[in-house]
């Protein structure tokens, strides 16, 4: 039995289809979130990649910020819900997940049976998510991708305010109006986000061990210096970014398995 | 007997009219005088013939009231004074401005040079407030509300009166802490109906409202309890009357079984004992009052209060609702996290603002919660 999972985000699609409950068949990603065709365009890549069809599949969770919109689901949930489901199917050893998303960050505390404990959200800014990062990346017209290498290149790290986006966008103009070299920035800007999810993290407060998902974490100079902040290490895979679809896939599995 | 739901759309009708109720007392030749947030003594201006006419403010986008204070201040003052520069209180004879947080008293001197027209009577309120030179420290308060009233209104004050009045408002807080007690177990009393009820208070004359509230109770207690599950919570803060919050809490299954918060339960929990004189009596409740983040309490108990609430409630968990920039209620958050932390109640701490338009951060921090919890 086939269900399937959509995480709809502000900036990207991800879907995960999975077979009874416990098996990967495929997953997609698509650069086109909410307001977008990125939620279809993403189900019937998956569903293209599986060779599946539609009417194959016994039911669809929606989460992100745009599960309401998706007129495909059958079901919704939170991505914080789905996140914890996702996670905790790939490593059941997570206690704690940093997720920063395209245009908020949360930290999700996790039990040993995966069920979500407590919770904080970023409160309405952009400091500390996806989308910092990709401000600062035009000024700098530097791709985001390039900002692990550069970051991890240098041991001296510019200082960029945490507090706000456009205040940390004016700092970066004056930090290369002085000189400063850009993986100096870029360094400073990883910092930046790392120290703001930080302290949403101390406050839900940090169990080991440290899982992050989202967008950002595949950015390793925003890793490594959530790694320095917390004292912790944090656990990455090259998946995390599907977390969300992964949880959804899995309580649309419980759905049916409720239902019968 | 009129129906639950025609009564109900009463208190809605009211709670989201709050101008046509003005025009409607100032048809009738009443003297309308604005009580501010928080812990008007409206008895005093009920006793002298006056109508208090409680606000709270409204969500509105706030222009005119930012030529007066800085961007980082509570919302709720902020669309008080738009209100009033914008007329929404023309015909009011005068405002009354408790000084219970720094905010509040920046309302007041801004008031008066924002809204001349209608004068601003301060009430100015002990930290210290049960002992003997607090207790004539807040009568010392009142009678300078009165001595301005009786300057700016012409009517006159009488101990006598104050004593009816303030049995009036005994009743109506009898009458809310009945309802409160009664609608948590109604699931056909939703968050948005549970505040207009105490939301349109503030715009009735007391009597009036406890007899709107009353007929209500009678038709809950002929209306059959449903067997429906939902989640049960404690609301805390200073206020939660967005619409939109309130449709996120009804579409997460989320039944508010107790408040704590400022513009709901907290101004009915303490009646007026007796006392001497009735003045006595409004400075001895307002001793006695506690768990509220602008009463000075060193031992902060509204924490230990609130678990209480959740215990004898039922309740599953607690949402607290910050109102931005609000410094007494961030201070208490922190006392409030640690004791649920060590009682094992679940915490949701959201942030609300009289400017907010995009509620889709809180409906996804209530769906959590409610998913949590569920």
């Amino acid at each position: 039995m086939y269900t399937l999972g959509i995480d709809i985000g502000s900036t990207t699609s991800k879907c995960v289809l999975l077979e009874d409950g416990n098996k990967i068949i495929a997953t997609s990603l698509v650069v086109a979130g909410i307001g977008t065709n990125g939620g279809i365009k993403c189900m019937n890549e998956v569903l293209e990649n599986a060779k599946v069809k539609r009417e194959e599949i016994a039911y669809i969770i929606a989460t992100g910020y745009g599960r309401k919109n998706f007129s495909e689901a059958n079901g919704e949930l939170s991505e914080l819900s789905c996140h914890a489901k996702g996670v905790h199917f790939a490593d059941p050893e997570v206690r704690t997940i940093i997720d920063i998303g395209g245009q908020d960050a949360k930290v999700i505390r996790l039990n040993s049976k995966g069920i979500l404990e407590n919770f904080l959200m970023n409160d309405k800014c952009a400091a500390g998510t996806g989308r910092f990062l990709d401000v600062m990346a035009t000024i700098l017209q530097v791709p985001i991708a390039e900002f692990e290498t550069q970051a991890r290149s240098t041991k001296e790290p510019a200082k960029i305010s945490s507090t706000c986006t456009v205040f940390a966008e004016s700092e970066v103009i004056s930090q290369l109006a002085n000189g400063s070299k850009v993986e100096c920035v870029i360094a400073g800007i990883c910092n930046s986000v790392a120290s703001r999810v930080a302290g949403l993290a101390k406050r839900v407060g940090v169990k080991e061990e440290v899982f992050m998902s989202g967008g950002v974490a595949r950015n390793g100079g925003v890793r490594d210096a959530l790694e320095r902040e917390l004292q912790v290490s944090i656990k990455y895979s090259e998946h995390s970014q599907l977390m969300g679809a992964l949880g959804a896939a899995l309580f649309a599995y419980e759905k049916i398995g409720a239902a019968e | 007997m009129a129906a639950l739901q025609d009564i109900l759309q009463e208190f809605h009708r009211i709670a989201a009219s709050p101008q046509e109720q003005m025009k409607h007392y100032l048809a009738q030749n009443k003297k309308i005088v604005v009580c501010s947030p928080v812990y008007t003594p409206e008895e005093v201006i009920h006793s002298m013939g006056l109508l208090p006419f409680g606000t709270w403010g409204t969500d509105m986008e706030i222009k005119e009231a930012k030529a007066y204070f800085p961007a980082f201040i509570c919302s709720v003052m902020q669309s008080i004074l738009e209100l009033g520069i914008k007329g929404a209180f023309d015909g009011a004879s005068a405002i009354v401005i408790p000084s219970l947080c720094d905010s509040l008293k920046c309302l007041g001197q801004n008031w008066k040079y924002a809204v001349p027209g209608i004068e601003f009577v301060p009430m100015t309120y002990p930290q210290n407030r049960n002992t003997t030179y607090g207790k004539e420290f807040t009568k010392a308060g009142y009678q300078r509300v009165i001595a301005d009233l009786e300057r700016i209104t012409g009517e006159t004050f009488e101990d006598e009166k104050l004593h009816k009045s303030i049995e009036i408002y005994n009743a109506h807080n009898q009458a809310m802490r009945e309802f409160s007690e009664y609608a948590k177990n109604y699931s056909v009393i939703t968050a948005a109906d549970r505040n207009a009820v105490f939301k349109s208070a503030f715009f009735l004359e007391k009597s009036e409202h406890t007899a709107l509230i009353n007929q209500l109770l009678e038709a809950l207690k002929e209306t059959e309890l449903a067997d429906v599950k939902k989640i049960r919570i404690v609301t805390s803060g200073i206020l939660a009357d967005a619409k939109e919050l309130l449709a996120i809490l009804n579409d997460n299954n989320i039944q508010v079984v107790a408040d704590d918060i400022a513009q709901e339960s907290r101004q009915y929990r303490v009646d007026c004992p007796i006392a001497a004189t009735a003045l006595d009596r409004l400075a001895e409740k307002f001793a006695t009052m506690n768990n509220c983040s602008v009463l000075y309490d060193v031992n902060k108990g509204r924490a230990s209060y609130l678990t209480e609430l959740v215990q004898e409630n039922k309740a599953d968990g607690i949402i607290y609702a910050l109102t931005k920039f609000c410094d007494p209620e961030e201070f208490d958050y922190v006392v409030v996290k640690k004791i649920c932390e060590e009682k094992e109640i679940p915490l949701l701490l959201i942030e609300v603002d009289r400017q907010m338009v995009n509620y889709e951060q809180v409906r996804t921090a209530v769906q959590t919660f409610s998913e949590m919890l569920g």
